[in-house]
Order: C-alpha cells, then structure tokens, then sequence
C-alpha cells in the first residue's frame, strides 16, 4: 500500500481510535466483561437501565433543552443576521460570547437568572417583587429555562456568523426573480431567502444540536437534580461509591454516544444533499 | 453579485447585540470586584482592581492557571501537528475514504466528553495516565485534533501542494521540505489551527475531572468547585481569568485574518 493511501488510514486511526477505545472499554464494562464491580457477562446493567424511567426522563429532558436552546440560538441569529448582520462591529461583538468559556457563561447565567441574581434586583427595585423567592425560579429549575437560556446565549453567536457566511454568499439572482415576477419582499423572504438560508445553515444547526445533547459545562451549574441531564447522570454514575452502578455508567455513555452518531450520520448526509444540491 | 449593505446597521441591533455579548461579562466583572453584594442593591460595593489583582494572585487560582495554560499550550501544539497532517492526508484522498475520514474526524467532536471521559478514564488509570497532567492532555487532545483536522480539511481546500513536490525534486528532505516550504506557506493557518486547539481544551472540564481524577486543578475545576462552595467572588474571579487569553486570541486571529484580506 502506497503512503498516499496509508494516510487517510492512519489518519482515521489516529482520530477515531480514542474513541472506539474508550467505546469500547464502555460495552465490555455494560455488559459486566471488565471493570470495578464485574462478575462476568451480563446484560443485567443494560436492562435495568432501559427500564429505569430516571433514564428517559434523562434523555428526554436533554433533548428537550438541547432542541429548544438550539431553536432559540437559530431564530435570534436568523434574525439578528437580516438586521445587521453585514457589520463589521456586529461579526466583533458576537464574538464575545463565542470566546467565552462555557462554565464561565454558565457562572455569568448564575448572576444573572439567579432568584437573587441581577434580573431579580432589578425587578425588586422598579418594584414588580418583594424579594428572592417571588422571582421565577429559572437555575436549577425543572423545566430548564436558565440552562437553554444559556444555551442559546453561548450558541448564537456561531451560528449568527453562519448565517452571515450564508447569506453574503447565497445567489441573489433568485430572489430578484422572485421580485420581477411581482413577489412582494416577504413573499421573497419566505419562498426564496429562507429556504436558501436553512439549507446552508441546516449541517451547523445539526452540530450545535448534538454538541449541546453532551454539554456538561452548563449544566453542571445550572440544571435541576431531578430530571438530571444526560451528562450529569453518567457522570453521577461514574463516581458512584457503589462499584455495582459504575456499569450503569459505561451504559449510559454508549446511549450518549448512540445518540450523537445518529446526529453525526444526519449531518452527513444534510452536508452530501447540500454538496448534490450545488453540484 | 454582492448587495451593497447600509454601511451603519440599524442602531437597535448593535445596542441588542452589544447587551447580549457585554452584559454577562460585564456581571462577571462587577462581581469579581464585588467586596459584598447584598440582596437587593443593584450596585455593588466595589473594590479597587488592586482587590482583583489579590484574588487572581492567590495560589490556588495561580496554580490552577498555570496548569490550563501548559495544557492549553500542549494541546495545541500536538493538535495543529496531528490536525494538519490528518487535513493534508484528507484533501488529497479521493473517493469513499476521504468520507470515512472526515466523519472519523467528525466523531470525537461530537461525541459527548462525558461519554467520552467513561471510557477513556479507565483506559489511562491502566496505563498509569489517570490524575496525570499528560493523560489529562492526551484527553483534551482527542476532541482538539478532531476540530483542528476538520478546520485543516476546509483551510486546505484547493491548496496546491506542487511546491513541496518541486523541492522534493531539487533534493530536500522530508524535514528541509516541512521546515522550509510547508511550515512558512501554511504559517497563519497553522496559527489559528493552534489557536483553535488550545481553546478546546481551555475550556474543558467533563475529560479533565474523569481523567485527572482531582488532581489536575485546571481554572475550569477551580471556577466549579468556588461556585459550588458559595463563593461567587471568585467564581468570578477565575472566570474573568478563563475568559481574557480566549478573547486576545480571537482577537488575534480576527487581526491576522483581516491583514491576510481573509475577512473583510
């Protein structure tokens, strides 16, 4: 074999190896074959797992939030990019957020979503509360407003710089058609721009979805104990002074695993379509 | 065909936009300088920056400091090496394994460092890595040479490589060829590619507890374990040290782009 056809070998090897290993590692210890607390093959860990209703409230509860901070993260970047997404200081400012390291945009989220954090001074000095516990709780609450909130903080701006990309490099021979034939500037919007522009953006937007599906950084300061996201719960398993549920989370890391590769195949093939689309 | 663009946007969106970006620093600010804050003023009682100074200097935040700073830094010099081979093999691939490769690639991106971390926790606790600032960087370095190798596979696109060709013809080495062709033509990429590199790992905190089993303090654990001990202050604190090298670096990278005409 020639060393131009060794390198992309060695090169798959070289990247995807730590993780396979890692992976692994993972099934043979779900399936009690090596590890702390092993007794031989079992399947015992994955069913109890797959009953356990803590692991879809888990997995349900990530998705959730991951889809809804993604959501959110895309409209105000859509938006913000049709509204001065040209600007030079608007590309500048959006990467503030985009440098900051996400524990210490979580701590920031703290601050300020907090229920004596900086929104519910504000709201006790104009006067709308009497104190801390009147101020919706949204850090550590159960339906997770606090945590997509930063989400979406910490992820527009990639995909603001996206849609930019996008839009600056989309043919505008399209929609001037659109207009000639009578369209009218929303119709033009609707029917031409916004099918363009989700397309280009639609491979991002799949990354920030499955990069937030395992965000531990945030959610470790700012999401409930119960349900616990999906990073949190393996990692909790992990730790677990009980030898016997360290099975648990080699599972759940595998389900985590599962569940960004069928994300990853997904992009491929929205990336391949887009590639056949401009063919 | 390009649209010609207001050349001021709409001031609403820049003061929007300003407050989103500036606002969450600018908290993290007020409370790293906060002596106290007491529930419900909106001020704080602000100390002098030589206060700040104090806290950034304690030992602890230091030590931490350092420690994400030689990670970063080795990180991101093995991950531009790996990357930019890993790129290089990629775009001159043809066929089905340049797509095997990219999504190999696009795998430890992706996948959860949590997920990741079980794993590869016992992995290096068997080759003696575990709580170990070289098996911490080894792991940092799985999700850096992912993203760097997918940054080289977009910057080499279209690359022409017939000029190391030629100088492997007029007789250099593999090494004259890297040190003297390859390394100069490539320098601003490899720059950012290594800016990039770092930053992953800058900010890393899933693979550095599972793999540096508490022993390796980096600003990430240290921020977390003040936060989860009540004291904001210098939560803040090392936040605001977190926070400084990633923006001089995105700095850096948007000044070297401009200068090479990459943005406008």
């Amino acid at each position: 074999m020639t060393s131009a056809r060794r390198a992309p070998l060695v090169a798959i090897a070289v990247l995807a190896g730590p993780v396979l290993v890692g992976g692994g590692y993972s099934l043979a210890a779900s399936l009690g074959l090596v590890g702390a607390g092993s007794s031989g093959f079992t399947v015992a860990t994955w069913l109890e797992l797959l009953r356990a209703g803590e692991t879809w409230r888990s997995v349900g509860w990530t998705l959730l939030t991951a889809g809804a901070g993604t959501a959110l993260a895309f409209a105000a970047a859509v938006t913000v990019a049709r509204g001065a997404g040209g600007s030079l200081l608007a590309r500048q400012l959006a990467l503030i957020p985009l440098a900051l390291p996400h524990v210490a945009g979580a701590l920031a989220a703290l601050l300020l979503l907090g229920q004596s954090g900086f929104l519910s001074r504000a709201a006790h000095a104009v006067g709308w509360i009497d104190g801390p516990a009147e101020f919706p709780a949204m850090v550590y609450d159960p339906a997770g407003i606090g945590l997509t909130l930063a989400f979406a903080w910490k992820e527009f701006p990639f995909l603001l710089l996206n849609a930019i990309a996008v839009l600056d490099s989309r043919d505008r021979t399209l929609e001037e058609t659109a207009r000639s034939l009578g369209a009218d500037a929303s119709q033009t919007w609707r029917r031409v721009t916004w099918p363009l522009l989700w397309r280009g953006m639609a491979p991002a937007v799949i990354a920030v979805f499955a990069f937030l599906v395992g965000q531990y950084e945030m959610a470790v300061l700012l999401a409930p104990s119960d349900p616990l996201p999906l990073s949190m719960l393996t990692q909790e398993r992990a730790v677990d002074p009980d030898l016997a549920r360290r099975g648990a989370a080699h599972a759940l890391s595998l389900l985590a695993l599962l569940l960004t590769m069928v994300l990853v195949v997904v992009h491929e093939r929205v990336t391949a379509s887009d590639a056949g689309g401009h063919a | 065909m390009r649209e010609r663009r207001p050349a001021v946007a709409p001031a609403v969106w820049f003061v929007a936009l300003a407050a989103v970006s500036l606002a969450p620093v600018a908290l993290l600010v007020l409370r790293a300088l906060a002596r106290t804050w007491l529930y419900p003023t909106l001020s704080p009682v602000v100390a002098d920056g030589s206060a700040l100074a104090a806290v950034v200097s304690l030992p602890r935040l230091r030590g931490a400091l350092v420690a994400s700073l030689l990670l970063a830094l080795g990180t991101g010099v093995l991950a531009t090496a790996m990357g930019c081979a890993a790129g290089r093999a990629l775009v001159r691939a043809r066929g089905g394994w340049r797509r095997v490769a990219t999504a190999a690639a696009f795998l430890p991106v992706v996948a959860p460092p949590i997920a990741l971390g079980v794993g590869i926790q016992v992995v290096a606790l068997r080759l003696g890595l575990g709580g170990t600032l070289g098996g911490v960087m080894l792991a940092h370095l799985i999700p850096a040479a992912g993203y760097v190798t997918l940054y080289f596979v977009g910057a080499l696109q279209g690359e022409d490589f017939a000029l190391e060709d030629e100088a492997r013809t007029l007789g250099a080495t593999r090494w004259q060829t890297t040190w003297r062709v390859t390394i100069p033509v490539l320098r601003s990429r490899l720059r950012d590619a290594f800016v990039l590199g770092a930053l992953v790992s800058w900010g890393q905190l899933a693979l550095t507890l599972l793999v540096g089993a508490g022993s390796i303090r980096t600003l990430p654990v240290e921020l977390l374990s003040y936060v989860r001990a009540g004291d904001d202050r210098l939560g803040a604190a090392a936040a605001l040290v977190l926070a400084v090298p990633p923006l001089l670096a995105m700095g850096v990278v948007g000044l070297g782009a401009r200068r090479t005409g990459a943005v406008a």
